[in-house]
């Protein structure tokens, strides 16, 4: 397919990742906070910026760190890249633009999306609906991607897709987990309790850890379903499967690409880990997936969008 | 409302399609009329109601876009459909395909033969030379088969005796052959029994017979499987729907200009694979836009290189460069002689009576019969900048005399055509409205004409302007089996 619109896919699943899981989280950390000490508050938000890459670009523009002032960020600033309606804009942007290759019911379903956040008044939403507005965008995103999965044929045009979506959910949850889990094993043992629900909460990951793990909250359960789990499909090892399946299709039957062979390691190293061996450092091992996933997209990018008319250097991305 | 919506219509005195001068139903109505008739008023804007959700589904609409958000509006389709019975369709079937013929032979002749009809007189080299669509570039660029007009649009009207005449030929990059499509599937599922009740020619193999002469217009070098692709200005062109539209329907790539790549002469699209080799481009942009090297330098729609890769026949572009010389309204003049001059026969379907300016005798009997004549510029499109003799002003009259004095050559005069009229659907009356008619001739190994074609009807009262710009909509064109005459007995 041509290696334009293969692009264009590709980052129309990342964009659209984004926005779910970014409502997600900053969902949980608003309503986590409701139950918290005041005193929390500021470094939760903080700390999410962090988990999001977006700290630097916040301080650009703001002296303090605010609850109000972190979700518009997050939700409407359309300066932010990494906000939900710049993220939704850009999906659509990139699904308009293959308009011919997706499926009438995805398109409709993402204008519909972008449509409707613009209608809404965010500002507002933000200020006094603020569960509400994030139950609209993970619905809508849910919408997305069920009706993705039920009209688009699995042509190279979906894996591409799919491929994006897999490679930003592997990135968001190893983020999350990397910022979360320094400061949450510090915690006193009842608080703690509490931010491990929101971490899997974040990952949509609460009532399923809950049926693996039955009731109890240890930190190391909790590592082991985000980032080991065979099953759940946000853990970060289902990703990398996934991301790994869609380029054993992509690529040249004959040969492994680069791409491939790096993804594949990545998983491999997941694929047989047990949770014991990390905990005491989490967090290199987290920074190598990050960096991984960068790699695996940066290979992806040279080995099927370099000869895109741009040669790679996608003109409808920001980060 | 009349319980009979066909009792109370009024042709008004205009050639009417389903109507005879008597005021009796024309025989191929007169089922479409009996079914009609059992519809209530509600029912019809049940119908209505479905027609538009259809429409609006399928994504069939122009999209203005602005910053906020999207406006899509429906091309409308009206829901009394045309229809052409054979015997009438036979006949301009034949005239269409004699003119396609002569209109290939002739752009064939100018662009890479010996230019005999320049040679015998039978149009003159200065006029083609000055023809907005003459393109010096084209000299040289082989077509095979002498397909130069893969894809014809010629524009139909009928006069006020029903003659039909050809008002327009289209041979650049007509449009419009997705709504005839799309007018046909709605069709069927509006109103399905009145569809039911004719045998009407169907019209959805044109992707196939698109697909087909695309082929055959490959380079030899090409072999058994050539590859073929649409290409587009990109999703900000309001005909982009259109594009995408036949690329699904024949299963090849829609790329834009920066999706291609030449090298040595050879076209390349990039794929996710590397490049993979082009040899026939359908082309959906103007030839100023094809290739920055030798037109417009700067579009960056283009592919630069692209003529070059097409005059050393390593990839053939259609419809042709150059075509547009024959849509100069001057040259449409001559049609009709080129018609007898490469085929030895008499045009079977006529042209309106054009004057041609320059002349000096004909410019005096223009400027004085302006007021009931036509006046439109030569290279006009879309029903902009014309004179209607009959409904000006004396300022706007005596301006064009002064256009005309100054730039003879720029335009053309004609008499006033009253297109036919044909029951439409308007609130809940049927009305007459004004409606012509563009028929698609492919040029593949056979020349092919899409029974029927897209009727276009001027929707405001006693308009005679057609243009989806300006108010038009459209007709399902129902093209029968047979002469349609004794289908109202039965029902």
């Amino acid at each position: 397919m041509l290696a334009r619109l293969a692009e264009n896919l590709f980052w129309a699943g990342r964009y659209l990742e984004r926005a779910e899981d970014t409502a997600r989280m900053v969902d949980v950390t608003y309503h986590t906070l409701l139950e918290s000490p005041q005193a929390a508050e500021a470094e939760a938000w903080a700390e999410l910026l962090d988990v999001l890459h977006l700290r630097a670009a916040y301080e650009a523009g703001h002296d303090e760190v605010t609850a109000e002032a972190v979700t518009r960020f997050l939700v409407l600033d359309e300066d932010n890249p990494g906000s939900i309606m710049a993220a939704v804009t850009l999906a659509r942007e990139n699904t308009r633009s293959v308009r011919e290759l997706v499926s009438t019911e995805l398109w409709e379903a993402v204008n519909s999306f972008y449509l409707e956040l613009r209608r809404r008044d965010l500002g507002e939403d933000v200020a006094t609906q603020p569960y509400e507005l994030f139950a609209v965008v993970k619905r809508r995103c849910q919408t997305v991607t069920g009706v993705a999965v039920e009209t688009m044929p699995r042509d190279d045009g979906w894996r591409f897709m799919t491929l994006g979506r897999m490679l930003e959910r592997a990135e968001m949850t190893s983020r999350l987990l990397d910022v979360r889990f320094g400061q949450l094993v510090s915690f006193a043992a009842p608080l703690a309790f509490h931010h491990w629900v929101a971490v899997l909460k974040s990952a949509s990951a609460f009532e399923a850890y809950r049926k693996a793990y039955r009731a109890s909250m240890e930190p190391a359960n909790v590592v082991e379903f985000l980032l080991l789990s065979p099953d759940f499909p946000r853990s970060v090892r289902y990703c990398l499967e996934h991301a790994e399946q869609q380029l054993a299709r992509l690529g040249d039957p004959e040969r492994v690409g680069p791409a491939r062979r790096r993804i594949g390691r990545a998983y491999a190293e997941l694929q047989y880990r047990e949770v014991d061996e990390l905990l005491d450092d989490l967090h290199p091992f987290l920074d190598r997936i990050q960096q991984n996933v960068w790699r695996v997209a940066d290979a992806v990018a040279d080995e099927f969008f370099r000869h895109a008319p741009d040669g790679g250097q996608h003109s409808l991305t920001t980060t | 409302m009349s319980d009979d919506l066909f009792r109370d219509y009024d042709h008004a005195g205009f050639y009417d399609e389903a109507f005879a001068s008597d005021g009796q139903l024309r025989p191929h109505y007169r089922a479409l009329a009996d079914r009609m008739r059992t519809l209530t008023p509600t029912d019809l804007t049940e119908r209505e109601a479905l027609r538009d959700a259809i429409f609006r589904e399928q994504g069939i609409t122009f999209t203005v876009y602005d910053d906020e958000k999207a406006l899509e509006r429906t091309f409308p389709m009206d829901l009394i459909p045309r229809i052409i019975p054979a015997d009438e369709w036979a006949e301009l079937e034949a005239g269409l395909i004699q003119r396609v013929t002569a209109l290939n032979r002739f752009l064939e002749d100018l662009y890479v033969g010996e230019r005999a009809a320049i040679h015998d007189g039978i149009v003159p080299r200065w006029l083609l030379a000055t023809a907005e669509g003459f393109v010096r570039e084209a000299f040289g660029v082989p077509v095979p088969h002498e397909a130069r007009c893969l894809v014809a649009g010629i524009d139909l009207i009928r006069d006020a005796d029903g003659t039909p005449r050809v008002l327009e030929d289209n041979l650049r990059n007509p449009s419009g052959i997705s709504y005839v499509l799309e007018n046909r599937v709605a069709m069927t599922r509006v109103l399905p029994v009145a569809f039911n009740q004719h045998r009407v020619r169907p019209v959805d193999h044109y992707g196939s017979l698109l697909l087909d002469a695309l082929r055959n217009v490959a380079p030899p070098a090409a072999g058994e499987n050539p590859c073929v692709v649409v290409l587009t200005p990109g999703v900000f062109n309001s005909a982009y729907f259109e594009h995408a539209f036949l690329a699904r329907q024949m299963g090849v790539e829609l790329v834009e200009g920066r999706d291609l790549v030449v090298d040595e002469h050879v076209v390349y699209m990039r794929t996710t694979r590397g490049l993979a080799r082009v040899d026939v481009i359908y082309r959906r942009i103007d030839d100023d836009f094809l290739d920055p090297v030798v037109f417009n330098p700067d579009s960056t729609l283009g592919v630069p290189g692209l003529v070059a890769a097409a005059r050393a026949g390593n990839v053939t572009i259609t419809n042709a460069m150059g075509n547009g010389v024959a849509d100069d309204k001057a040259v449409y003049a001559f049609v009709p002689d080129l018609i007898r001059y490469y085929l030895g026969e008499e045009p079977i379907i006529a042209n309106v009576d054009t004057y041609l300016l320059w002349d000096d005798d004909q410019r005096a009997m223009v400027l004085d019969r302006l007021g009931e004549l036509v006046v439109k510029p030569v290279a006009g499109a879309g029903g902009y900048g014309m004179l209607m003799g009959p409904t000006a002003s004396d300022e706007e009259i005596a301006d064009f005399a002064r256009q005309i004095e100054e730039d003879p050559r720029g335009f053309i005069a004609q008499e006033v055509v009253q297109l036919s009229r044909q029951p439409t659907l308007v609130g809940d009356e049927l009305v007459g409205r004004h409606l012509d008619l563009r028929p698609f001739v492919i040029t593949g190994e056979t020349m092919e004409v899409i029974p029927g074609g897209l009727t276009r009807v001027a929707l405001r009262e006693g308009s005679l302007i057609v243009n989806s710009s300006q108010g038009g909509g459209s007709k399902d064109t129902w093209v029968l089996e047979d002469d349609g005459r004794d289908s109202g007995e039965e029902a």
